[in-house]
C-alpha cells in the first residue's frame, strides 16, 4: 500500500528541470518505482527463508506443518524421558530396599533380633507367607528349626530340629547354593543357604508366597542373594559376640568368687 | 499420550512436612526413613505411642498406620480418636495393610482413612500415593 502511495506522489526531485520535461520525471519516476519494488521482492525472499529455517524442514507442508512436525517430535523425546525417568525411579527404589535390609541386617548385635529381621524381609519385603528359618546348632552341627511363619506344610510342623528329607533343602544345606522349587519330591519354593566364609549357617526355606503374589520377581532374587550373605555374616557375628559376652561373664563370675575366697 | 510423566517433584512434596509412622517393623521404619528423607518423621511402634506422639506433634501432615498394630483394640479405634478430635481430624492417614485383612481395610477406609497400600510394596508406590494426597489437598 505504502508503494503504491509512493507511486502516485514521488518525492520531489531536486535537480529536476523547472518546467517542460515530463516525460523524463516519469522515467525518473518509473525507474525509482522499479528499485523499490525490486528492494521488496528481495526482503520477502529472505523473510521466506528466515520463516523456513525458524519453523524447520516443513517441505511443501508450510510453517503450521514444520511446527507440528516439531510438536510431534518433542512429545516422542518427552515420553521417552519420562519412561527413562520411570524405570530410573524403580532402579533407585530397588537399591532403597536392598540398603534397608542390609542395614537393618547388620544394626544389632542380638542373635534374636536378627532372626527377627530375616523373618521381617521374608515377610514384608520379599511377601512370603509361609516360611521356615532354619539355623545351625553350635553344639552338634544339626539344624534347628527357629521360625516358622504361617501354616507351614505338615512336615514341617511339630519339628524343632530338621533332620533332612526334603531333597532341595538338602541340596542347599549341602552346597550353599540357592534352590528354586516346588519340584515333585519338596513343596519349597525358595531354599536360600545363609552361608559365611564357606559354612552355611542356616537356611531360609520359603514355602508359600502371597495369593496376590503368583512368583518371585527380579527384585525378590536381588533380596534372597542379600539374604545368603547378609544374613549369614549378621548370625554368625550376633553368636560370637553372645559367646563371647557369656564367656566374659563366665569370667568375671569366676574372678569374683576366687577373690572373695 | 503414552506413558505419563512421572510425578518428578513428588519427594519434594513431602520435604518439609512432618509425618507419624505407626508401625511396629523396625525394618520398615527404616525404610520410610530412607524413602521419606528429608522428610520429618515421627516413629511409634504402637497405637497409644502413636496417639502419644500426635498428641505431643498435632500440626502432623500426614499419619502412615500398619493395620498389625499392638497394644491397641484396633485400627478402627486409633482412626476413631484421630477423627474425632477437632486438632486432628483433617490429617490425612494412610492404612498399610498385608493380606487377608481385606475387611480391616474397608473399615478403616470408611473411619476416614484416605489410602491403603498393600505390602511387600515398592517404594515409588507410597511416594506416588502421598503425591495424589497432596494434589487433592493443593485442588481443595
Amino acid at each position: 500500500m505504502s508503494d503504491a502511495t509512493h507511486m502516485t506522489d514521488p518525492p520531489p526531485v531536486a535537480d529536476a528541470p523547472a518546467s517542460g520535461d515530463a516525460p523524463v520525471r516519469a522515467e525518473r519516476d518509473a525507474m525509482a518505482t522499479l528499485r523499490r519494488a525490486q528492494q521488496l521482492v528481495s526482503d520477502a525472499q529472505a523473510a521466506i527463508e528466515e520463516a523456513s529455517r525458524v519453523v524447520g524442514q516443513g517441505g511443501g507442508a508450510g510453517p503450521a506443518g514444520g511446527a507440528e512436525a516439531r510438536l510431534a517430535v518433542a512429545e516422542n523425546e518427552r515420553q521417552e524421558l519420562a519412561g527413562r525417568l520411570a524405570e530410573v525411579e524403580h532402579q533407585v527404589g530397588r537399591l532403597m530396599t536392598l540398603y534397608v535390609a542390609t542395614y537393618q541386617l547388620h544394626a544389632t548385635l542380638d542373635p534374636a533380633e536378627v532372626q527377627s529381621t530375616i523373618a521381617e524381609i521374608a515377610l514384608n519385603l520379599i511377601g512370603a507367607e509361609q516360611f521356615v528359618l532354619l539355623l545351625i546348632d553350635d553344639e552338634d552341627n544339626g539344624y534347628e528349626v527357629r521360625i516358622m511363619q504361617g501354616e507351614a506344610d505338615a512336615r514341617w510342623e511339630q519339628t524343632e530340629r530338621y533332620t533332612g528329607g526334603d531333597p532341595l533343602v538338602d541340596a542347599a544345606l549341602a552346597d550353599g547354593g540357592l534352590r528354586f522349587g516346588p519340584t515333585e519330591e519338596s513343596p519349597a519354593l525358595a531354599v536360600v543357604p545363609l552361608r559365611v566364609q564357606d559354612l552355611t549357617v542356616g537356611a531360609l526355606v520359603i514355602l508359600k508366597l502371597l495369593d496376590r503374589k503368583p512368583a518371585f520377581v527380579k527384585e525378590d532374587h536381588d533380596l534372597l542373594d542379600l539374604l545368603g550373605a547378609h544374613a549369614a555374616s549378621a548370625i554368625f557375628a550376633s553368636r560370637a559376640y553372645a559367646k563371647t559376652a557369656r564367656k566374659l561373664r563366665t569370667l568375671e563370675n569366676l574372678i569374683r568368687l576366687v577373690n572373695k575366697g | 499420550m503414552g506413558a505419563e510423566l512421572p510425578e518428578e517433584a513428588r519427594v519434594n512434596s513431602v520435604k518439609n512436612r512432618k509425618v507419624l509412622v505407626v508401625e511396629d517393623s523396625r525394618l520398615i521404619h527404616k525404610m520410610y526413613e530412607v524413602m521419606l528423607r528429608p522428610t520429618t518423621l515421627l516413629s511409634a511402634f504402637n497405637g497409644h505411642e502413636g496417639l502419644d506422639k500426635l498428641g505431643q506433634s498435632p500440626d502432623v501432615d500426614l499419619i502412615i498406620l500398619d493395620i498389625n498394630m499392638p497394644k491397641m483394640t484396633g485400627l478402627v479405634e486409633f482412626l476413631e480418636r484421630v477423627k474425632t478430635t477437632p486438632a486432628m481430624a483433617k490429617i490425612p492417614v494412610i492404612i498399610v495393610s498385608t493380606e487377608g485383612k481385606e475387611e480391616e481395610v474397608a473399615r478403616g477406609l470408611q473411619s476416614g482413612a484416605v489410602a491403603y497400600l498393600r505390602k511387600p510394596f515398592q517404594p515409588e508406590d507410597l511416594l506416588k500415593i502421598i503425591n495424589r494426597i497432596e494434589s487433592k489437598q493443593t485442588a481443595a
